[in-house]
């Protein structure tokens, strides 16, 4: 009996004691972890406000893009606004999806509307690859004005509106291919032609 | 320097046929001097007279030269170009017209006549320049139908190469020019891959000017022949110029996208309109060349 009984204190103490050890590891995680999560918090807020021109506008900034007039065989601007950041890769696909959606006002849109942009990756060297599906080449019968047209849209609605983007590669499928419909070499990294333009 | 121009994606095409690998050898002996002589210059056009040597491009030293005239109708096989609403492809058109002509200079003139195509097949760009090598061209022709988006859009042009030259590309062209006195015995097909790819992607530098010339008296022909309106003598960065060591250019006869005009493609007798008219700027380039 009292063999028993000794062993039941000597339970409770045990009991006891692990609870006092879980008390102070709370405690412990309370104080240094709700720490870092204040310094976490602070991070979240800095941070952003270090690229201030995103926070100036909300979120978003003003891209041109390419169209084509039913009047004359120039590229046109149009402006939208498209949600900023992180990286002008991000914002750069961004830009080609609205190029994609096409005009908001009576512009012609170079490219087709099925075309879709795999990705968009842009070099140290300034260098952008753009990676378009392949119903970017399927869904046109390019002549070669449409196709001069579907590229230095594409082109300069890169090479235009983001500074770190100097020249583009155009790929499709992720390989690098002859031409888009039979004309325009694609081989070459093009740089903006603003000669196509309209003023 | 070398291995910066190899890392851009214009030095890493793969090639398959043997064409292409043949047409890389010829162009060292056909194209490597004079367009290295080039380099000295500008790519302006305007900045080129007098700077293409003596033994320069076949064209420059006189008619008698000129033996070959390849003529390239464009696209074909699966790749139908552009589209008229009436169904007419461009592909059917180009060789239409690529054959009246090659009728034509046959009948009036002393030139082989090699076509790119004769019936319809695919053929890859690069192999369309590699068979103008191959046959020693000294004269390319490619023909095709124009298509824009705008319904309206309408008229001829006549292009030629347009290198569409980034500061990698200058970059590549200093380095030739620094190296061109002793660039020929540097030419070594399987040590210097790079350095290969980079003349084989140039050939038609050399030719710009006379290119230009060309087009000029083409496009001059067209007009006045077809009634078209008159859209010039333009350039672009085309990929079938590009690999071409001769004079070359691009025809783009009036708009399969333009109902109207397609109605005028579709017709014989539109066609072998623009033949003529290639025909007879090809002979004014001629004369003009001796």
């Amino acid at each position: 009996m009292a063999e028993e009984k000794k062993a039941g204190i000597s339970r409770r103490a045990f009991v006891l004691g692990g609870l006092a050890v879980a008390l102070v590891a709370l405690a412990v995680l309370f104080y240094t972890g709700g720490g870092r999560e204040e310094i976490r918090h602070i991070a979240e807020t800095v941070l952003p406000k270090a690229a201030p021109s995103e926070e100036e506008t909300g979120g978003r900034v003003s891209v041109t893009l390419f169209f084509l007039s039913d009047d004359d065989d120039l590229l046109h601007r149009e402006t939208r606004e498209i949600a900023a950041g992180p990286t002008p890769a991000d914002e750069a696909e961004r830009a080609l999806e609205e190029l994609i959606k096409g005009s908001e006002k009576d512009y012609l849109s170079p490219l087709p509307p099925q075309a879709r942009v795999r990705q968009v990756f842009v070099n140290k060297d300034g260098t952008a690859y753009v990676d378009f599906g392949k119903e970017i080449m399927e869904k046109f019968s390019y002549g070669s004005s449409s196709e001069l047209a579907a590229v230095y849209a594409v082109v300069n609605t890169l090479a235009v509106n983001f500074r770190p983007i100097k020249r583009v590669v155009i790929l499709v499928e992720g390989a690098e291919r002859e031409t888009l419909g039979g004309h325009v070499d694609l081989s070459r990294p093009f740089a903006a032609n603003l000669a196509l333009v309209a003023k | 320097m070398l291995s910066d121009a190899g890392s851009i994606p214009a030095a890493s095409t793969s090639f398959g046929s043997s064409d292409v690998l043949n047409n890389r050898k010829l162009l060292t002996r056909a194209a490597g001097l004079p367009l290295l002589l080039f380099f000295a210059g500008s790519l302006s056009v305007a900045g080129l007279s007098g700077q293409v040597p003596s033994q320069g491009p076949p064209a420059a030293r006189g008619a008698e030269r000129i033996k070959t005239v390849v003529i390239d109708p464009g696209h074909g096989g699966i790749e139908v170009g552009a589209k008229g609403k009436f169904g007419n492809l461009e592909k059917e058109i180009t060789l239409a017209v690529g054959l009246k002509l090659k009728a034509l200079i046959e009948k009036n003139m002393a030139f082989n006549v090699v076509m790119t195509r004769d019936r319809d097949v695919d053929v890859s760009i690069e192999n369309r320049s590699a068979i103008a090598n191959n046959h020693k061209a000294d004269i390319f022709i490619s023909i095709h139908a124009n298509g824009a988006l705008q319904k309206k859009a309408q008229g001829s042009e006549t292009f030629f190469l347009n290198l569409n030259a980034t500061d990698e590309e200058t970059r590549r062209l200093a380095y030739l020019e620094n190296n061109s006195s002793q660039l020929e015995s540097r030419i070594d097909p399987s040590s210097d891959d790079d350095l290969m790819m980079i003349l084989w992607d140039m050939a038609q530098t050399a030719y710009i000017r006379e290119s230009s010339r060309l087009a000029e008296m083409v496009q001059g022909e067209l007009n006045a022949l077809l009634g078209t309106r008159n859209r010039g003598i333009k350039q672009a960065p085309f990929k079938v110029l590009a690999g071409v060591a001769c004079p070359a250019i691009l025809v783009e006869a009036a708009f399969l996208s333009n109902p109207e005009e397609e109605k005028r493609l579709a017709s014989e007798q539109f066609q072998a309109g623009i033949a003529d008219a290639i025909y007879r700027g090809l002979a004014r380039y001629l004369r003009s060349v001796t």
